[in-house]
């Protein structure tokens, strides 16, 4: 008995005024006739958004002018909730007022607010196999209709070729990618991973499969790591000397067809992007040298070395080995190659900007009118100690410091 | 000021609550803050820069699904990538100063471009006779190059330091520090084809070309929630407009929109012209400028966004949930939300509205 009488000690209540009805059809009366009354005339809308409209159209207020809803309770006096009787009450709100109502009536808490134990009706057993392929398969096609929807729908206004391009150009770019990427990227569990890629991570890779991914050194007895390796992505810069100029390949694939093509092999492997998950944070993690800081030995010098080597003729990288100090950059001083500068500093003080003044009372979340966001963080120690190691100066500075301590011995 | 109405509101935010949880968040985002998202002009591959030096190449497949394809590694953070014409290359710029290509059919990285200061902004120019890679850098120039020559073919003094630009061909708009903007005409690169004073008074933060408009102009976006629409030539001066976006009340239902956060990004729409704008509030809007309507609101999210990006036909909008530095390091928390976000545009959403 007790349960039936709180079903209905919940009556159909007032958003705006938070007062109960014996019916809704009485509520929406109410509203009509409290909160959703016209002030300068004497219509009656059925909605805050109505009302809106009915002013700014009406009466031409702008928008920022309208009247708050009358006989509200502070706070919800705006017009952004649409409420038409019980329908559309956010739902804090609604257990909100449940929470206080069960107080209010002595009632345990929950009482009201929790759905009766009867709705909880979910089945607690592991999901068979054929059932999760078929959730799998509705899912599958639910995700691909709303997409063939929509691609069909903006085929039809503008590009034909949507449809084929999204069926056809991955297979043009397929041959590439996957293999050479050594590209860490990692399973996209989202939607359906291929099948026969459970989802489960690691486990279920050979570790030979592992390893061929990542650029890292290949383990004994993968199948082709001497043409890839040279391939991988990460030898931008081979070691000084080999790249007198910025390294020619990139442009011309065909006279440099030796590295690229040993990457093809891996493309008879499966799925080549399904990287253990271990692998994935990226650079600082063991297995993936080339990319990763140990290079930085041989490519710091080789960002700067190639360089002068080439005569210097163009970037000002080779300037910046000349001369000793370059105060036009605020971010690395001579004196300044180990330790980030605290501070940005502007090249020309005398033309420091200052915000305009606000009009009324106004928080402006980025206060600093003379440097950006961006800039701000890159001089961040976190950010600051990459650029560090790969500026030229600070390989000078290496250098020099390398010196110093032959000097000692 | 308002010109964008408010009315649109309320079916605005209905449409959020039912889009957000369709919007596709991409796996195995990047480990740091996401900086820049861009989308081949060929295929649904999106490159994704990051501030942990990476530059991530992902292939969007039909349903929203993602696949990381390859990486590649800056010395420094990546501030902004882009792709070439035929989709063939990718190119990245970064805090290491240097500017990268990835030649996505080899799978290598090279430095193509080199600045004394971190490069800000890269674009691909799509010139007639060869296509052009454009720098933009703090160290106040604007570097062009041809990617066969190690040195630029050609550089260009800038009054400061460069934040944004973006081309739409023959059309360069370039945003500096001091609030400098530059309109650049293509075919004669070197020399500034009109130089103003950002028509926002604080500091810019981005500017965006209009994309299928009749008359060339661009979009401004300040670290004030204010946009401000800009047309290049002067007879079309009396369309310019600005209007205010990407603010909350200080407290909720104060109505006084006090609290002001940056715009980050705008992104035009490349079939209908219609744009999205993306703030350190945590929200986007996509906006008409010739009707100057709000077309759509997404649901806040849990941090700012930093970058958006549309691909190459517009049925795909990326975004990235990732701090922004607004609020220095002590707002980079551990559990700061880094997420990449797909949502597919509804033709409703990005479609002009008729002029009222």
């Amino acid at each position: 008995m007790a349960k039936k009488k709180n079903k209905q000690i919940i009556r159909p209540w007032c958003w705006y005024c938070e007062r109960e009805f014996e019916d809704e059809k009485v509520l929406m009366q109410h509203q009509k006739a409290k909160h959703f009354k016209c002030g300068m005339c004497p219509r009656r809308l059925n909605t805050a958004g109505g009302l809106a409209v009915h002013i700014q159209q009406v009466h031409k207020l702008e928008p920022e002018n309208l009247p708050r809803i009358e006989n509200a309770l502070p706070g919800r006096d705006g017009y952004e909730v649409e409420i038409f009787g019980m329908v559309g009450i956010p739902a804090p709100d609604v257990a909100d007022y449940k929470r206080r109502k069960e107080i209010e009536l002595g009632l345990s808490a929950g009482s009201i607010s929790q759905p009766p134990p009867k709705r909880a009706k979910i089945e607690n057993r592991p999901l068979s196999e054929s059932e999760l392929k078929a959730q799998l398969e509705a899912h599958k096609a639910l995700m691909g209709n709303s997409q063939g929807a929509e691609s069909s729908a903006a085929a039809s206004t503008s590009d034909a070729s949507i449809g084929a391009v999204y069926g056809a150009a991955p297979q043009a770019y397929a041959t590439p990618p996957p293999p050479m990427s050594g590209g860490p990227p990692p399973p996209g569990f989202f939607g359906a991973p291929p099948p026969g890629f459970p989802s489960g991570g690691p486990p279920p890779f050979p570790p030979p499969f592992m390893a061929g991914f990542p650029p890292g050194p290949p383990p004994p007895g993968f199948p082709m790591p001497p043409g890839f390796l040279p391939g991988g992505p990460a030898p931008p810069f081979p070691p000084a000397g080999a790249l007198p100029q910025f390294p020619p390949p990139p442009f011309i694939p065909g006279a440099s067809a030796t590295p690229p093509i040993p990457p093809l092999p891996p493309r008879g492997l499966p799925p080549p992007q399904f990287i253990p998950a271990q692998q994935q944070p990226t650079p600082t993690s063991t297995p993936q040298p080339p990319v990763a800081p140990p290079p930085v030995g041989p490519l710091a010098p080789s960002a700067g070395g190639p360089l002068p080597s080439a005569g210097g003729p163009t970037s000002s990288e080779s300037q910046g080995l000349t001369t000793e100090v370059r105060p036009a950059d605020p971010r690395q001083g001579a004196s300044q190659l180990i330790h980030p500068p605290r501070q940005l500093t502007l090249p020309n003080p005398a033309l420091a900007q200052v915000n305009p003044e606000f009009k009324k009372p106004t928080i402006l979340k980025w206060l600093d009118p003379n440097f950006s966001p961006e800039e701000q963080r890159s001089i961040h120690p976190t950010y600051f100690n990459f650029v560090a190691i790969s500026s030229s100066e600070e390989s000078k500075g290496k250098s020099l410091k390398r010196a110093r301590a032959e000097d000692f011995l | 000021m308002s010109f964008f109405s408010n009315t649109a509101t309320n079916a605005a935010t209905t449409n959020a609550s039912q889009t957000a949880e369709k919007d596709v968040e991409v796996a195995d985002p990047p480990t740091d803050s996401i900086s820049s998202l861009s989308f081949s002009s060929q295929a649904d591959y999106l490159a994704v820069g990051s501030w942990d030096n990476s530059v991530r190449i992902y292939e969007v497949g039909a349903g929203g699904q993602t696949q990381g394809k390859a990486m590649y590694q800056h010395q420094g953070p990546v501030l902004d990538v882009c792709w070439n014409k035929d989709g063939t290359k990718i190119f990245s710029g970064g805090a290491d100063n240097a500017g990268r290509m990835f030649d996505v059919t080899t799978g290598q990285a090279s430095q193509v471009a080199q600045h004394d200061a971190p490069i800000r902004v890269v674009a691909w120019v799509d010139a007639p006779q060869s296509g052009i890679l454009a720098t933009g850098s703090w160290d106040k120039t604007i570097k062009y190059w041809d990617l066969r020559t190690p040195s630029p073919v050609a550089t260009v003094q800038l009054p400061e330091r460069c934040y944004t630009f973006d081309v739409q061909y023959p059309l360069m708009v370039v945003g500096t520090a001091e609030r400098h903007i530059q309109i650049f005409n293509l075919t004669n690169p070197n020399t500034a084809y009109k130089t103003i004073q950002s028509p926002l008074k604080w500091q810019t933060r981005v500017v965006s070309c209009f994309t299928s408009s009749a008359n060339s102009g661009f979009a401004v976006g300040s670290v004030e929630g204010r946009v401000a629409i800009q047309y290049v030539e002067e007879k079309d001066a009396s369309n310019n407009f600005s209007f205010k976006c990407h603010r909350r009340d200080s407290v909720p239902n104060a109505k006084d929109q006090a609290l002001v956060f940056a715009v980050n990004d705008i992104s035009f729409h490349p079939v209908h012209g219609t744009f999205s704008t993306c703030g350190s509030d945590g929200t986007i809007h996509f906006w008409d400028k010739d009707a100057r309507t709000r077309l759509k609101t997404f649901d806040a999210a849990t941090g700012p966004i930093s970058t958006s990006a549309f691909n190459r036909n517009g049925s795909i909008f990326a975004y990235a949930v990732s701090y922004d530095w607004s609020k220095g390091h002590s707002g980079m928390t551990p559990g700061h939300p880094n997420k990449l976000m797909l949502h597919a545009c509804k033709d409703e959403e990005v479609r002009k509205r008729a002029r009222k």
